[in-house]
């Protein structure tokens, strides 16, 4: 989707502002999608969130003149926010993930304490 | 009989030579291709490849931005990869243990090198109206070895977690000094 967002401004014919919002947010979420590949940061997918949103409003503050830029942008949106519903599948353990980092009695140190005694 | 270098909590050893060589591979191929570039914004090279965007590659490796600084732009990225390979290939299997630093430096090489990477592409089309097809490839790479790279951190920061709880000293844990790495698991 990302990509297909740098893309657009070229096969649609966006003017030099519309292009510039699709050449940034486009990137963007590319990056998010990719880096979310790995199931360890998977939840940076949910930074594509703000940035779907960002398309929906887009149009608005910067005044999209043209209406196939505004469907484009919007259906990209919308395909962005209904993959974000779907979890990809757990498949491996991280001993309790990012926020175990900070919380207390996470299962890394269970387990942990397991293997001393 | 369990993996003693396994974190504990995880299933798989992020640390592992079958996790880190392929970032390492990335890293090198990154390398070689930002040093291709480098050269031809240091002018030994009088012509770059660009098999899909014209005039764009030029465009870009000549534009203000990647001078901005008194090494070109490709230069600082090859640099910049090769810190990664070195700091992908430092250290045994329990490095996330035994090496806690290389690891949170490999974290933080790792990170900024892919953003700026984004930032870079970003500046093509916006700043340039021009696209180079190996800056965007090396850019790929570098978001590409982000994901990976990140496990290996999560599990040295909970074990540096651990050992403060257990009354260690961070500074002790961090440097991968031997009572921490015995005592604590």
């Amino acid at each position: 989707m990302g990509v297909w967002l740098i893309m657009a401004p070229h096969v649609f014919n966006y003017s030099k502002t519309m292009a510039d919002n699709a050449h940034i947010v486009g990137p963007l979420i590319a990056t998010c999608s990719l880096i979310a590949t790995s199931e360890c940061t998977r939840n940076v997918r949910l930074f594509n969130l703000p940035l779907a949103v960002w398309l929906l409003a887009s149009p608005v503050v910067i005044g999209f003149h043209s209406d196939t830029a505004l469907m484009n942008d919007y259906a990209v949106a919308i395909v962005i926010i209904f993959l974000l519903v779907i979890k990809p599948k757990r498949k491996h353990r991280f001993g309790g993930g990012w926020p175990a980092v900070w919380r207390s009695g996470s299962p890394h140190e269970r387990e942990a304490r397991q293997l001393r005694s | 009989m369990r993996d003693a270098a396994i974190p504990p909590g995880w299933d798989y050893n992020p640390a592992a030579w079958s996790q880190r060589i392929p970032i390492v591979v990335l890293a090198v191929i990154g390398f070689l291709i930002a040093s291709y570039l480098a050269l031809y914004q240091l002018r030994v090279f009088d012509t770059v490849w660009e098999p899909f965007f014209g005039n764009g590659s030029k465009k870009i490796l000549n534009s203000p931005i990647s001078h901005a600084l008194p090494i070109p732009d490709g230069a600082l990225g090859a640099f910049g990869y090769l810190v990664d390979a070195v700091a992908g290939i430092i250290g045994g299997k329990r490095r996330w243990k035994t090496m806690p630093w290389i690891v949170v430096f490999f974290g933080i090489a790792i990170g900024p090198l892919g953003l700026i990477s984004v930032m870079l592409v970003v500046f093509q089309p916006v700043l340039f109206d021009a696209w180079c097809t190996l800056c965007l490839v090396t850019a790929f790479i570098s978001v590409v070895m982000i994901g990976p790279s990140m496990d290996e951190f999560l599990a040295s920061l909970q074990y540096m977690k651990r050992a403060r709880n257990s009354g260690k000293s961070l500074w002790r844990t961090f440097w991968g000094y031997k009572d921490v790495v015995q005592n604590v698991n």
